[in-house]
C-alpha cells in the first residue's frame, strides 16, 4: 500500500524499498519489545530498543548533512549544532513538564534555575509547557538559525573550506554560549531528569516503544523529504550549483538560494532528529555542540556514501553500531578505530559503501549497453537509461 | 652604617631586577645573630641602625618582633629567632625566612630587651629603611616602599634623606614619599595642597587609595582639589589598563600567531586545511615534556637549557609526522581539500589517543627554566617573563618564516606553487615535493609553537584542540597565500579577545569574536589578505 | 556617439583595471539588434573581459554598459543578466559535468528561475521535445542520457551552445567555440550560428581567422582593452596596426 503510494510519487525502487525497511523495523522492533516474552530469542531488550532509536536520530541527521552535503557540496561542519538546537527545544519542554517533581518542587522554574536563585522563568521559556509549541520551535529554531547564517553566507559567496570553517565557528561559538548558567539551558549539566512526555512516563517501556517507531516515521519521511528533493528538477539543480555555482548564475539561477533552501530544510530535519534523541537518552548538554560530534556525523555519511540517501543511514548505523561494540569491549581503541575510519574511507572509499556499490553496478550495467549499443550502431538514438544519475 | 658592603647590594639589585624573589641571606643572618651579643641598649641601637643601613626589606619583620619583645636568643647556640606562642614552649620562627624552625622550652631562650628609645629607632628604620643607603637603588626602593605604606612618623627620616640626596631620580622618589606622607600627617593645608599634587603624578593604585582615603578628611579648596586629583588618576589608571589590556592581547595574539602560522603555510601552499595542526603543537609540547624527563633524571643541571634542547626537537618530530601525513595521505587527496580535512581529523583523532595511551590521560608537568619565571614591571604594567619571551619567540619564529618565504629558492618554489600550480608545474618545480616540504614545515612550526605552549598551557593530549579552531580564526580572518595576514590576524583576535574581556567575560567575549568572524568572512570571502586573479576564482 | 536605441549591446567608455593593470580602456562597443559580430584580437587583448563586464561577473570601473537600448546593465548580477536575455558559452567549456546531457539542456531551458519554481516543476511533454530538437542541431542525440564528463571537447563545447540555444536568449555571447574543433566541425559550428544570428543577436570571440571568414560578418578586433580596428574582415585584415600586433608580419 505505501510503496504503491511512494511508486506513484515517482520514487526509485530502491527508495522505496529503504522506506518500507524502516517502517517495518519501526512496527517489529517495539513488536517484539512489547509483545514477546523476554525469553523469547527474538525478544528486544528496551535498552536496545533505546538504543535503536538513537541510532535512527543519527540516521536522520547524517541524512540531513546528506542533502547539504551530498547534492550541494557544503560540507557542514556545525550540523551538530542545529540537532542540539532541536534537542534542547525538546529538552525545554520535558523540563516544563516535570512540574513540581523536581528537588526544589517549583512548579514553573527548572531546578537548575532556583538552585541559580532565579525569581522567574526567563521569557524564551515561555509557552514550552505546550507540546504543539516545543514541536514548532524544534524546526523554527535550527530553521531560522539555518537560514540567517547561510543567508549570509551564501550570498556572500563563502565557499569550500571557509563555509566549513564557519559553520564550526558557530557550532564552537553555540556550545560556549550553551555553556553559560545565564544562558538560562542548564550550563553545564543541561537538561536531564525528565519525567514524562505527553503524560506518559519516558522511561516505561511502551513510550520507549513508541518513541522509537515516531524516529523510523520521522526517517522515513526524511527519506521521503530527501528524495522528493534531490529527484526533481530542483535536485539537478543543487548538483549543478555544486559542481560549477557560477555557471548556474550565468543561465539565471540563484546558487545561493537553492543552497540556502537545502541548508534550511536539513536544519530542520537535523533539529527533528535531535529532538526524538533527547527523550530517548534522557539528557541533553551543550557537548552536543562540540564540533567534534559535527565532525563525527561527516564521517557516518562518507561511510555510507554521500550523495546516495541511503548511505548516510546505512553509515550512522554501523559507525554508531561499532561504536557501542567498541567502547564496551576496547574502550581506548574506540578513536583508533575512528581515526583510521576517516583515514580510509577518504583515501580507498571516496563514494562510500553505497556509492562505490552504485558504481560496480552501473559501470556492469553500462558496458552491457555498449555492447548492446554496438550492435545497433552509435548513429541512433539509444534508449534513455538512467546511468550514473544520482 | 658602612658595614653592609656594596656587593650585597649589587646582588640583591640584580635579583631583584631579574625578578627573582631572593635575598643574600649570610650576612643579614650574621647582623641578626650579633644581637645574641649585644650587652646593653646602645649596643643594639647600633645592631638596629646596620640593619636598616642594609635596606633589605627582609629585616623589617626582625625590626617589629624587636620592637614587640619577640626576638629571643637560644642559649645553646646563641642563634636568634622569632617566637610566637604562649606557655613552657614556644615555636621558634627563622628571622630572616619566617620558616617554623620547631620549637623550644622558653628555659632555653632569652629575649633581647628593649626599651622605648629604641622602639622609636626601630620604628623609624623601618620607615626610613635604607633611606640612607649607600646605594641609590636601595634608597629609590625604600622611598616607593614608604609610597606604598605611607607613614606620617617616617617624615623626619624622610625629609633628612631628602636634604642629603644627590640623585634626582632618588630624590623625585622621596619627594614623592614625602608627599604620600604629608597626606597623612598633621601638616599644615599649604604642604597638603602641594603633596596632593606631587601624589596625583604619581598615578598608582596606592596614590589612588591614599588620595580616596585623604578626601575624606578634606574639605574647601583641597577636596575640589583632591577630586581633581583623583579624576586625574583614575584617568592615567585607565591608560594603564588599556596598556596592560594590550600586553595581555599581544601576549594571546603572539600565542595564536605560533599556533596559526604553520596552519596558515599549508593551508595557503596546498589548500588544505590540516586539522591534525593542534595536535603537532600537542607533539611538540610532548616532546619538552620527554627532555625534561630526561633531563631531570639523568642531567639536572642541564635544566635552564631544555626549552633549548626542545627546540629543534620538537621541530624535526613534528615536521617528521607532517611529513609522513603528506607522503602518507594528503598527496593521495590533492585536490580535494574537503576531504583532506577529513582525512587529516581522522589523523588527529589516531595521533590524539597514540598520546593518550603512552603518556596517559593526565596533565604532564613541564617545568620552567628559571629565567622564565618571575615577572617585572614597566610602569604599572606588570609582565611576566615567560609571556614576554613567548611574545620575543613568536616574533622570532615569523621573522624566521617570513625570511625562509621570501628569501630562499625554497621559499620562491612555495610561493610560485601558491599562486599558480599548475604553472609552477609545468616551470620544473617539483610540485609533490614543493606540498612534503611545505607540509614538514608547517608541521615543525607547530611543533615550536607546542614547546612554547607547554609553558603557560597544561600538558595533556587535547592542548591541541584548545587551539585549533582559534587557529582557523586566524587563517581565515587572516587570509592566506601572506604571512602577514596570519600576523594581523592573530594579533588582531588576541588583542580583540583581551579588550572584550572586561566588559563580556571570558567566554562571551571569545563568542562575540568568533560572530564577528562569521560575520567578516560575509565581507570579505576570503580574509583580509587575500590573494587575487582569475587562479582564484576558478 | 551612436544612438542607443535600436542597439541591443552598448559599451561607452568602459574603462576596468586588476591591480592596477587595465584589462579594458575606454572600450566601446556597439551592437545592433539583429547583428552579429565576431570579435579578433591576440591574447589578453580583454575580450574574454569585456564578456565578464556584459554579464556582470566584472564590474567596470567606468563607463556605460546598456543592454537593449535601456537597461543599465551595471546595476545587475549575473543571475539578473542572464534572465534579462544575455546568454554566455565560456572560453572553456563548463557544463554541468556530473549530469546527463539532456539533464543540462533541461536546466538551461528558459523557465522560471527562481527556488519555489523550481521546486516544483514538473517534466512536461512540451520540454522533452524541446529537449530532443535541441540535442538533434548540437548533434548529441545519441549521447541523450549520458553524463556530460564523457564528453570530447568538442562535444562539450558544442552542448554549451544548445545550451544557449536552450536559454533561449536575446542576446549570445560566445567565446571562442571552435578551439578543440575538427575542421568538418568549424565549419558545422559557424553555419550554426549563422543560423542562430538569423533569430537573435550574436558576439563571437573567435582567433580561428578560417572560422570568422566563414561567419562572414562585420569585424571588431580590440587590442590592450580597446577597439583597434572595426569593419568588414578585409578591411581589418588590412588594417597595418591589426597586422602589426595580432595577424602577424
Ligand atoms: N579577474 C582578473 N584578475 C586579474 N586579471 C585579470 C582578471 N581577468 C582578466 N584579467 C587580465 O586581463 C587581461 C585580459 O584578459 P582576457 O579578457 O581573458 O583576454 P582575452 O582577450 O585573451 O580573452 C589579461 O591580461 C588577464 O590576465
Ligand atoms: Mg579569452
Amino acid at each position: 500500500m505505501i510503496s504503491g503510494y511512494l511508486a506513484r510519487n515517482g520514487l526509485e525502487g530502491r527508495i522505496i524499498a529503504t522506506i518500507v525497511l524502516i517502517l517495518a523495523a519501526g512496527v517489529a522492533v517495539p513488536v517484539s519489545n512489547l509483545v514477546l516474552d523476554p525469553s523469547h530469542p527474538l525478544h528486544v531488550p528496551t535498552y536496545i530498543v533505546a538504543l535503536l532509536g538513537k541510532y535512527l536520530t543519527y540516521a536522520l541527521l547524517a541524512l540531513a548533512l546528506d542533502l547539504v552535503w551530498g547534492f550541494c557540496g557544503i560540507l557542514s561542519l556545525g550540523h551538530g549544532a542545529f540537532f542540539a538546537l532541536g534537542g534542547y527545544a525538546m529538552g525545554m519542554y520535558l523540563m516544563r513538564q516535570i512540574g513540581t517533581r523536581g528537588v526544589y518542587g517549583n512548579p514553573v522554574m527548572p531546578d537548575f534555575m532556583v538552585f541559580l536563585n532565579w525569581k522567574e522563568l526567563p521569557w524564551y521559556w515561555h509557552g514550552f509547557d505546550q507540546f504543539w509549541f516545543a514541536m514548532v520551535m524544534v524546526a523554527l529554531v535550527p530553521g531560522m538559525l539555518a537560514f540567517v547564517f547561510g543567508w549570509f553566507a551564501f550570498r556572500s559567496r563563502v565557499t569550500g573550506v571557509y563555509l566549513s570553517i564557519i559553520t564550526q565557528a558557530m557550532t564552537y561559538a553555540l556550545m560556549l554560549a550553551f555553556f553559560r548558567n545565564d544562558m538560562g539551558f542548564g550550563g553545564n549539566n543541561g537538561l536531564t531528569d525528565f519525567k514524562d512526555i505527553l503524560g506518559f512516563d519516558v522511561q516505561a517501556d511502551t513510550t520507549r516503544a513508541a518513541l522509537f517507531a515516531a524516529s523510523a516515521v520521522a526517517l522515513a519521511i526524511g527519506v521521503i523529504i530527501t528524495a522528493r528533493i534531490t529527484g526533481s528538477h530542483f535536485g539537478k539543480l543543487m548538483i549543478a550549483s555544486r559542481d560549477a555555482e557560477s555557471r548556474t548564475r550565468f543561465l539565471g539561477y540563484r546558487p545561493e538560494m537553492v543552497k540556502l533552501f537545502a541548508f534550511t530544510v536539513s536544519a530542520v530535519m537535523a533539529g527533528v532528529a535531535g529532538a526524538l534523541y533527547v527523550p530517548q537518552v534522557g539528557i541533553i548538554n551543550p557537548g552536543e555542540f562540540a564540533p567534534a560530534n559535527s565532525i563525527e556525523v561527516v564521517v557516518w555519511t562518507a561511510v555510507g556514501g554521500r550523495g546516495t540517501i541511503i548511505g548516510p543511514i546505512i553509515g550512522a548505523l554501523l559507525v554508531n553500531g561499532g561504536k557501542s561494540w567498541f567502547t564496551g569491549v576496547l574502550p581506548e581503541f574506540w578513536l583508533f578505530a575512528l581515526g583510521g575510519l576517516f583515514v580510509f574511507v577518504t583515501l580507498f572509499l571516496p563514494k562510500g559503501i553505497v556509492g562505490t556499490l552504485q558504481d560496480h553496478i552501473g559501470r556492469r550495467r553500462e558496458k552491457r549497453q555498449a555492447e548492446k549499443a554496438e550492435e545497433a550502431e552509435a548513429a541512433s538514438a539509444a534508449e534513455p537509461t538512467p546511468v550514473g544519475a544520482e | 652604617m658602612r658595614l653592609a658592603g656594596p656587593l650585597t647590594f649589587a646582588v640583591a639589585i640584580i635579583l631583584s631586577l631579574a625578578g627573582v624573589a631572593h635575598s643574600q641571606e649570610k650576612p643579614l643572618r650574621e647582623i641578626v645573630n650579633s644581637f645574641a651579643e649585644a650587652r646593653n641598649f646602645n649596643q643594639t641601637e647600633e645592631i638596629v641602625a646596620e640593619l636598616g643601613a642594609t635596606g633589605d626589606p627582609a629585616v623589617v619583620p626582625v625590626l617589629r618582633a624587636l620592637s614587640e619583645g619577640d626576638l629571643h636568643v637560644r642559649k645553646s647556640d646563641n642563634q636568634v629567632f622569632i617566637v610566637s606562642g604562649r606557655g613552657k614552649t614556644l615555636t621558634i620562627i627563622d628571622p630572616l625566612t619566617g620558616e617554623m624552625v620547631g620549637e623550644e622550652g622558653k628555659r632555653a631562650l632569652s629575649k633581647i630587651r628593649v626599651n622605648n628609645g629604641l622602639r622609636r629607632l626601630i620604628r623609624d628604620t623601618i620607615g626610613g629603611l635604607a633611606l640612607g643607603s649607600p646605594d641609590p637603588a636601595a634608597r629609590l626602593r625604600a622611598a616607593r616602599t614608604l609610597i606604598s605604606n605611607p607613614d606620617a612618623s617616617s617624615l623626619p627620616a624622610i625629609e633628612a634623606a631628602l636634604e642629603k640626596e644627590t640623585d634626582p631620580e632618588v630624590a623625585a622618589g622621596m619627594m614623592r614619599a614625602r608627599a604620600a606622607a604629608i597626606l597623612v600627617s598633621e601638616r599644615p593645608d599649604a604642604e597638603k595642597s602641594e603633596a596632593i599634587t606631587a601624589v596625583a603624578a604619581i598615578s598608582t593604585q596606592d596614590a589612588l587609595s591614599l588620595l580616596l582615603g585623604f578626601r575624606g578628611q578634606a574639605t574647601g579648596e583641597l577636596r575640589e582639589q583632591v577630586d581633581r586629583a583623583i579624576a586625574r588618576v583614575e584617568r592615567v589608571q585607565s591608560y594603564w589598563a588599556m596598556a596592560q589590556n594590550v600586553w595581555y592581547g599581544l601576549s594571546l595574539g603572539s600565542v595564536l600567531l605560533l599556533a596559526a602560522i604553520g596552519l596558515a603555510i599549508t593551508f595557503g601552499v596546498m589548500g588544505v586545511i590540516n586539522m591534525a595542526h593542534g595536535e603537532m603543537v600537542m607533539i611538540g609540547a610532548y616532546v619538552t615534556f620527554v627532555v625534561q624527563e630526561i633531563i631531570r633524571t639523568s642531567a639536572p643541571w642541564l635544566f635552564d637549557w631544555s626549552l633549548a634542547i626542545a627546540l629543534p626537537l620538537a621541530f624535526l618530530t613534528a615536521g617528521a609526522i607532517g611529513y609522513a601525513l603528506e607522503r602518507g595521505i594528503i598527496r593521495f587527496l590533492y585536490g580535494r581539500p574537503l576531504e583532506t580535512l577529513l582525512a587529516t581529523w581522522g589523523v588527529s583523532l589516531i595521533l590524539q589517543q597514540a598520546v593518550r595511551t603512552i603518556f596517559g590521560p593526565t596533565n604532564r608537568e613541564v617545568g620552567s627554566p628559571s629565567w622564565m619565571s618571575g615577572a617585572f614591571e614597566i610602569g604599572q604594567l606588570t609582565i611576566t617573563w615567560n609571556r614576554l619571551y613567548i611574545v620575543l619567540f613568536a616574533l622570532a619564529v615569523f621573522a624566521v618564516l617570513l625570511f625562509v618565504l621570501n628569501r630562499t629558492s625554497f621559499g620562491l618554489q612555495m610561493r610560485a606553487v601558491t599562486q599558480n600550480r599548475r604553472m609552477a608545474a609545468a616551470m620544473g618545480i617539483r610540485t609533490p615535493r614543493v606540498d612534503a616540504m611545505t607540509f614538514a614545515l608547517g608541521s615543525g612550526v607547530a611543533g615550536l609553537a607546542g614547546v612554547a605552549l607547554s609553558q603557560i598551557d597544561n600538558v595533556s593530549p587535547n592542548l591541541g584542540q584548545g587551539y585549533i579552531i582559534d587557529s582557523f580564526m586566524v587563517v581565515v580572518f587572516g587570509g592566506v597565500g601572506n604571512l602577514w595576514g596570519t600576523f594581523v590576524g592573530a594579533l588582531t583576535l588576541g588583542i580583540a579577545n583581551k579588550f572584550l574581556e572586561p566588559y563580556a567575560g571570558a567566554v562571551l567575549g571569545k563568542i562575540l569574536v568568533l560572530v564577528f568572524i562569521i560575520l567578516f568572512i560575509q565581507k570579505r570571502p576570503r580574509g583580509l589578505f587575500a590573494l587575487k586573479g582569475r587562479a582564484v576564482e576558478a | 556617439m551612436v544612438e542607443r536605441a535600436g542597439t541591443i549591446l552598448y559599451l561607452d567608455g568602459v574603462s576596468v583595471a586588476f591591480d592596477g593593470f587595465k584589462a579594458i580602456q575606454n572600450l566601446s562597443f556597439v551592437l545592433k539588434r539583429g547583428e552579429m559580430r565576431a570579435i579578433i584580437g591576440p591574447n589578453g587583448a580583454g575580450k574574454t573581459t569585456m564578456m565578464d563586464i556584459v554579464t556582470g561577473k566584472t564590474r567596470p570601473d567606468e563607463g556605460d554598459v546598456y543592454f537593449n537600448g535601456t537597461i543599465d546593465l551595471t546595476r545587475h548580477d549575473e543571475a539578473d543578466i542572464a534572465t534579462l536575455g544575455i546568454g554566455r558559452k565560456f572560453q572553456k567549456p563548463t557544463v554541468f559535468e556530473s549530469l546527463t546531457v539532456a539533464d543540462n539542456l533541461s536546466l538551461a531551458l528558459a523557465a522560471p528561475r527562481d527556488v519555489f519554481s523550481v521546486l516544483f516543476a514538473r517534466e512536461s511533454s512540451g520540454r522533452a521535445r524541446r529537449i530532443d530538437e535541441i540535442l538533434e542541431i548540437v548533434r548529441l542525440g545519441h549521447r541523450r542520457e549520458h553524463v556530460a564528463a564523457n564528453l570530447s571537447h568538442g562535444q562539450k563545447q558544442w552542448l554549451e551552445i544548445g545550451m544557449l540555444l536552450a536559454q533561449d536568449p536575446k542576446l549570445l555571447l560566445v567565446d571562442e567555440p571552435v578551439a578543440g574543433m575538427t575542421d568538418a566541425e568549424t565549419e558545422e559550428t559557424a553555419r550554426l550560428l549563422r543560423e542562430i544570428a538569423a533569430t537573435h543577436s550574436v558576439v563571437v570571440v573567435e582567433h580561428d581567422m578560417h572560422f570568422v571568414r566563414e561567419l562572414d560578418v562585420k569585424v571588431t578586433c580590440l587590442h590592450e582593452g580597446s577597439v583597434l580596428s572595426e569593419g568588414s574582415l578585409d578591411h581589418v585584415s588590412s588594417d597595418k596596426r591589426v597586422i602589426e600586433v595580432y595577424l602577424g608580419r
